[in-house]
């Protein structure tokens, strides 16, 4: 049986569901207990679990996700609440340098079974300090796992498999999808990490969107629809690990492929997968990759200007009847 | 002294050069060290130089053309009065001359596709500004797999970059060449007679796969099988127990023994391989676009094919 539920509610189902499974699961961060999180998330959760296990920080990243990090190797299976993906900057040294190290330099001794929940995503007029997409950061560092949830029903199964997980893993959701609803089964289920899905068949290009950027792609696939143009629509889910064999068969059916994703740019997780795709399916390509992410600027907070930073759908259709007419992109 | 100029050798493993520009014409004084032509190979594209003082004399490629290394392709002669006509009559660039440019091409022209000079020139242009015909990596790869010459197409006034539709649609789909043999039935009526596990049309399959790859030299072939009911069936390198990774099937194979019908041509534009038998023997007919497999070598697989059949132990080769 499914229902239709909000992101929030799925993702405070995944953690409820987790924590009366497992005693050793705890919650941590600003805002958790008494408040519920800024986007009301974890509503209820310290009601039920009590605030030995659901504890609210002071505001002092570092200082909290050090405190999950040494619980996550003494045997606790933390899920830190980190308020906005912007403050990962606050906590590299312990999300990088210790949590992402330890079970190599412990030669397998300890394990950070952590996750760190945070999110992404612009458009919220929230200006340029908490609106940013950051994911590409932590997915460069070796021993960090990255999910990137695109629903309500990705963002349960990812968020339970991640607590189960014994490794770090850091799950990005979009802020702005929070009270999107989808069909989500009332039975338990886990999405396992680094399995892609394709949302929807297609022959002529492939879109490979990430977190809210599938959206974009299924939109931009129905305007593409429209002129006779069929896109395949593929959802890696996970960044690390990255489910490499679903997006380059898809590719090699396809012939062509964008990428579309909310971070930047440049040096971005839309860089990767297009080098990836060029690298290993370049004999299959009819069509340059191309790669479409947030602009390079920061985040202005004038909606007006904040609107013109990040992949449409309309964009992102243009992009692809280019590429299956066979007009460059870019100048030759 | 005259002076011969030939296809030099630009790289190790380079064994001919294509001839992408003339940037002199026959006739043309040139000065030793002037560039006369510009040569592409697998890796870059190179201009040539007189070697010596002269003129033009007796040029005998054309653009377009694939020359083998140290072929003959001009002279160098001293006085004017020695120039000697181009043997190609097409040592002129200008894109206008659209029946001199077709003339030059390797097959003949099809009237059909006689380009009007504004794509022509337009790829003309470029061919100055680029040297190499720009095409997507499959196209690229289709091509050569197809034997179809890139340096064609952009003469016909194909635009670039070219694109895996643009190799279908410069030849009009269904338009296919044919190659008939007739092949003595002995030897392979006598495996099939003996063996009660011989499957014909298996055999037949194997000795395609068999037969492509000794003529092109590919690692992956794969045969779709095709029967009149339009049952298909595609087999994976079938003359190696079927190992292998799936590949684009390089050819349909319909096998008629066994019906009264000796040949069938599919509009499908692919490269069909009808088997057929008669008091004469088994009947071999290749169907094929010359867009994607070229007369000599079309030629060379059906004698390969013809020779499998006379006799099977060449295919254990």
């Amino acid at each position: 049986m499914t229902r239709e539920i909000t992101l929030s509610q799925a993702v405070n189902e995944a953690i409820a569901e987790e924590m009366r499974r497992d005693e050793t699961v705890i919650l941590v961060g600003e805002d958790v207990a008494e408040a519920g999180t800024p986007f009301k998330v974890l509503s209820g959760l310290v009601e039920e679990f009590g605030t030995d296990r659901v504890i609210d920080t002071p505001i002092a990243e570092p200082g909290f996700m050090g405190i999950a990090v040494g619980a996550a190797m003494t045997g606790l299976r933390p899920i830190v609440d980190l308020m906005f993906g912007d403050f990962l900057y606050l906590v590299m040294d312990q999300l990088c340098n210790q949590a992402a190290k330890t079970h190599y330099m412990s030669g397998g001794k300890l394990n950070v079974p952590l996750v760190l929940r945070t999110n992404l995503g612009a458009t919220r007029r929230s200006a340029a300090q908490h609106s940013q997409s950051l994911h590409a950061l932590v997915a460069h560092i070796p021993g960090l796992k990255v999910a990137m949830p695109s629903s309500a029903y990705e963002a349960k199964g990812l968020l339970k498999a991640a607590i189960r997980d014994d490794n770090p893993v850091v799950i990005f959701e979009d802020k702005l999808m929070y009270q999107d609803k989808a069909p989500v089964p009332e039975e338990e289920y886990l999405l396992p990490l680094g399995e892609a899905a394709i949302l929807r068949e297609g022959l002529e290009v492939t879109l490979i969107g990430t977190s809210s950027m599938r959206q974009v792609c299924e939109k931009a696939a129905e305007i593409l629809e429209a002129d006779g143009i069929s896109a395949e629509v593929v959802d890696p889910r996970t960044l690390v690990p990255l489910d490499e064999g679903t997006i380059l068969g898809s590719v090699r059916k396809t012939s062509r492929a964008i990428v579309v994703d909310e971070g930047h740019q440049n040096f971005g997780v839309t860089a990767e997968i297009a080098a990836r795709i060029s690298e290993k399916a370049f004999y299959h390509l009819d069509a340059p990759v191309i790669r479409m992410g947030a602009m390079d600027v920061p985040v202005p907070f004038s909606p007006a200007l904040e609107d013109l930073t990040v992949p449409t759908p309309e964009a992102v259709a243009a992009n692809a009847r280019a590429l299956v007419r066979g007009v460059p992109v870019h100048a030759l | 002294m005259p002076c011969e100029v030939r296809m030099p050798q630009l790289g190790m493993v380079q064994d001919s050069g294509v001839i992408t520009a003339w940037l002199k014409r026959n006739g043309d004084p040139v000065k030793a060290g002037e560039p006369i032509f510009e040569v592409e190979t697998d890796k870059a594209t190179m201009e040539v130089e007189a070697a010596t003082d002269g003129y033009l004399s007796g040029v005998k490629a054309a653009e377009g053309d694939d020359v083998p290394v140290g072929d003959l392709i001009a002279m160098i002669v001293e006085a004017e009065g020695d120039v000697e006509e181009a043997s190609t009559g097409a040592s002129v660039t200008e894109p206008e001359d659209v029946a001199v440019v077709e003339a030059a091409l390797r097959s003949e022209p099809k009237p059909e596709m006689r380009p009007t000079s504004a794509p022509l020139e337009r790829a003309m242009s470029k061919s100055v500004a680029f040297g190499r015909v720009l095409a997507s990596p499959k196209a690229r790869r289709l091509a050569t797999k197809r034997g179809i010459d890139l340096h064609q197409l952009r003469a016909q006034g194909v635009a670039e970059p070219i694109h895996v539709a643009d190799l279908d649609a410069a030849f009009a789909v269904g338009r296919n060449s044919l190659l008939s043999a007739v092949v003595d039935p002995t030897a392979f009526d006598e495996i099939l007679d003996r063996s009660r596990t011989a499957n014909r049309t298996r055999l037949l399959a194997s000795f395609a796969a068999g037969a492509w790859r000794a003529t092109f030299d590919v690692s992956s072939v794969s045969v779709t099988i095709e029967d009149l009911d339009g049952q298909r069936e595609v087999v994976i390198n079938p003359d190696r127990g079927g190992a292998g990774v799936a590949e684009d099937p390089v050819l349909t194979l319909v096998d008629l023994c066994g019906t009264r019908i000796n040949g069938y041509v599919p509009m499908d534009g692919g490269v069909t391989l009808c088997v057929a038998r008669s008091a004469a023997g088994y009947g071999l007919l290749l169907a094929f676009p010359e867009s994607r497999l070229a007369l000599p070598g079309a030629a060379a697989l059906v004698e390969e094919i013809a020779v499998r059949i006379e006799n099977p132990l060449l295919q254990l080769l």
